[in-house]
């Protein structure tokens, strides 16, 4: 029996995958992870830290005492951390040893998560970046670094090892109920500050949709990247809008300074370095995924806010609904 | 039968003695309901209300002093009220442009006096590429060009410019030109908005003519490396010259400041007779009389799949559609007597 080992299932959307594959057939699937899943799911659960040392030779145990053949890698930090190095060895490192493991394992099968950012937001881009864009996202932001390095090594052991089957699937980044981000806690506020004289297009992904996509590449034999986006992107102004905020421009010069001024000082959530995708434009493609994973989203930008908001604030977000 | 016959009567029994208090609480709640929907119908109303609302709220309120919600709110009817929520892929936002026309249309009729020649050889259907000259430090002519494909030509069609990446980039201006249904010129978004079957603009001469010298007028640049012949090629999509003269008169540029232009993002810093000497006056463009002059449409098709990898072939169609445009633009200039009366 082929089984299925799930790293980051303590994550938003790896916890959540993790819930869809056990409906199934839960003996299939091990849980790899610091923490435990609800013993509920009936799934299998191996402790690991992938940030130690040592934890490619422990993933190759665990690879081949479970007979494991598929590896769904989920372990990525969608909130900065202050402690770089930390996310460095979570998901540059992390995604070495894990590769390296199932090289060594002979797996068939990886399907990892990225995200549409690591293209980078810029001026030059065009409206819809398809997945042969170089990425060139900025370098001065080691968020992304460790997202472009760990596609960087994933697509370096494809390369080298033509048995094993590997997709990348770049989401959008996600909005949706129960999700709490430090993006989404910006939504929290009346004031929200943006960038003068800039209102690019963005592209909010409905979890649920996320999940959808994820379990089609797992039915579907797709090698290299795939861009996962809703069916609609939407300008950042109207999703202020949308939500009742109250926008307070700042001139870009100054908001980059007091961005990265205020998360030195531990004020902020994020550094400057994010507000080059509130500036320029990242909006992926999803034809690529229409074709080889026959998955179209169901959900638009405009949906996957507003189904935040309906969580959040009840109320408000159905009467706005009514009056729309 | 007997069970509910048994029932019946002890429900009736059990009601009776409370009826004048159902009586009450109904009527309660009837009161609350009211209340409630009152209460909603105020705050739909909050939200629906326009800007001219807040702003009546906020003259009205500002004689006893302010409150933050009635700013708050009039700051951000007044942000909003000229977005949409509903714009297509690249932006586009209707009421955006809905709500600009007005200006659009006196530059259009009255400050530049427009005269459109040769609109019916825009192709009213489908996919069509008018490659124009670019002039005019700001991109003015490429709006020109839409408003007379909206307003004059039968079909009423939106045409989509490619619009230089140097001004895609600046603040105010980018959001302005991609709700107004420009896009950044390269070949992806000129290709899908093509295989759309939209009607698309687009200026091959980029920054070299709209930067300009007032003493290089009218003389085309380069038309860049033919990106826009191997655009029409791959896509089928016929193209339509069209030559523009007035527009480098709008803003005499005399010289470029490079060293003042860099930092700011531009590439060259504008030296005008009005600008920088008379400040934000200096934005204001001088009203030439304009033509907008439409040649035969060029078809494309016929030159098979491989003819956009031919380097000479689109070498030759670039330079075929420079000539024609030249020789509209040395016509023009042939038989007018007056920079501003045409």
């Amino acid at each position: 029996m082929s089984r299925i080992a799930v790293t980051g299932t303590g994550s938003f959307l790896g916890g959540r995958l993790l819930r869809r594959l056990a409906e199934h057939e839960p003996e299939r699937i091990v849980a790899v992870d610091v923490s435990a899943p609800p013993p509920a799911l009936g799934v299998g659960y191996r402790p690991l830290d992938l940030t130690e040392p040592a934890s490619d030779e422990a993933l190759l145990h665990v690879f081949r005492e479970e007979r494991v053949d598929t590896l769904v890698h989920f372990a990525f930090l969608t909130n900065p951390r202050r402690d770089t190095s930390f996310a460095h060895e979570l998901e540059s490192i992390g995604t070495l040893s894990l590769m390296a493991a199932a090289a060594a394992a002979g797996l068939k099968r990886v399907v990892m998560r990225s995200f549409t950012a690591v293209y980078g937001a810029r001026g030059q881009n065009p409206n819809f970046l398809t997945e042969a864009r170089p990425l060139q996202p900025n370098a001065a932001l080691s968020w992304v670094r460790d997202k472009l390095e760990a596609e960087q090594h994933a697509a370096s052991f494809a390369r080298r090892y033509p048995e094993l089957s590997v997709t990348v699937l770049r989401f959008a980044p996600l909005f949706g109920p129960e999700l709490r981000t430090f993006y989404t806690r910006v939504f929290d506020k009346r004031l929200v500050p943006m960038l003068m004289g800039f209102d690019p297009l963005v592209q909010l992904l409905h979890p649920d949709d996320a999940l959808e996509a994820a379990l089609r590449a797992l039915e579907r034999d797709v090698r290299g990247a795939v861009n996962i986006v809703p069916r609609a992107p939407i300008p950042l102004g109207a999703l202020l809008h949308l939500a009742e905020k109250v926008p307070l421009p700042v001139p870009h010069p100054l908001a980059y300074a007091a961005c990265e001024a205020l998360w030195a000082a531990g004020v902020t959530e994020a550094p400057g370095g994010f507000l080059d995708y509130v500036r320029y434009q990242f909006v992926a493609d999803g034809a690529h995924a229409e074709r080889e994973l026959g998955f179209r989203a169901r959900y638009s930008s405009r949906d996957a806010l507003m189904a935040y908001l309906r969580y959040r604030h009840p109320d408000s977000a159905s009467l706005r609904e009514a009056t729309v | 039968m007997s069970e509910s016959a048994k029932v019946v009567p002890i429900r009736r029994g059990r009601r009776s003695p409370s009826k004048p208090e159902a009586e009450r609480l109904r009527e309660q709640v009837g009161h609350l309901e009211d209340q409630l929907r009152r209460l909603e119908a105020r705050r739909g109303a909050a939200d629906r209300e326009g800007l001219m609302v807040a702003l009546a709220r906020l003259f009205q309120e500002g004689l006893r002093g302010l409150r933050w919600e009635t700013v708050a709110r009039a700051w951000a009817a007044a942000y909003f009220s000229w977005h949409s929520e509903e714009v297509d892929d690249f932006g586009f936002d209707r009421k955006f442009t809905e709500t600009l026309r007005p200006m659009f249309e006196f530059l259009y009729t009255v400050w530049w006096r427009v005269e459109a020649n040769g609109l019916e050889q825009v192709p009213g259907r489908g996919a069509g590429l008018i490659v124009a000259n670019h002039s005019g430090v700001l991109p003015y002519d490429g709006l020109m060009i839409n408003v007379a494909v909206r307003h004059e030509h039968p079909a009423r069609r939106d045409c989509r410019m490619l619009a230089l990446d140097m001004f895609a980039l600046l603040p105010f201006l980018a959001p302005m030109l991609q709700k107004s249904g420009a896009v950044r010129a390269n070949q992806e978004n000129g290709e899908r908005l093509l295989r759309k079957g939209e009607l698309v603009g687009v200026f091959p001469e980029g920054v070299k003519g709209v930067g300009k010298r007032f003493k290089d007028r009218y003389k085309l640049a380069r038309f860049g490396r033919g990106g826009f012949v191997r655009l029409a090629l791959r896509t089928g999509a016929p193209i339509v010259p069209c030559a523009v003269v007035g527009a480098e008169e709008i803003h005499p540029l005399l010289a470029k400041a490079d060293i003042l232009g860099r930092p700011l993002g531009f590439p060259y810093f504008p030296i005008t007779p009005t600008f920088p000497l008379l400040g934000p006056l200096g934005f204001i463009p001088l009203p030439s009389k304009w033509s907008l002059d439409f040649a035969d449409p060029l078809p494309m098709e016929g030159y098979g799949p491989d003819a956009a990898e031919d380097p000479i072939l689109v070498n030759r169609l670039s330079e075929q559609v420079r000539g024609t445009i030249q020789k509209m633009i040395d016509g023009r200039l042939a038989r007018r007597r007056s920079i501003w009366f045409g």
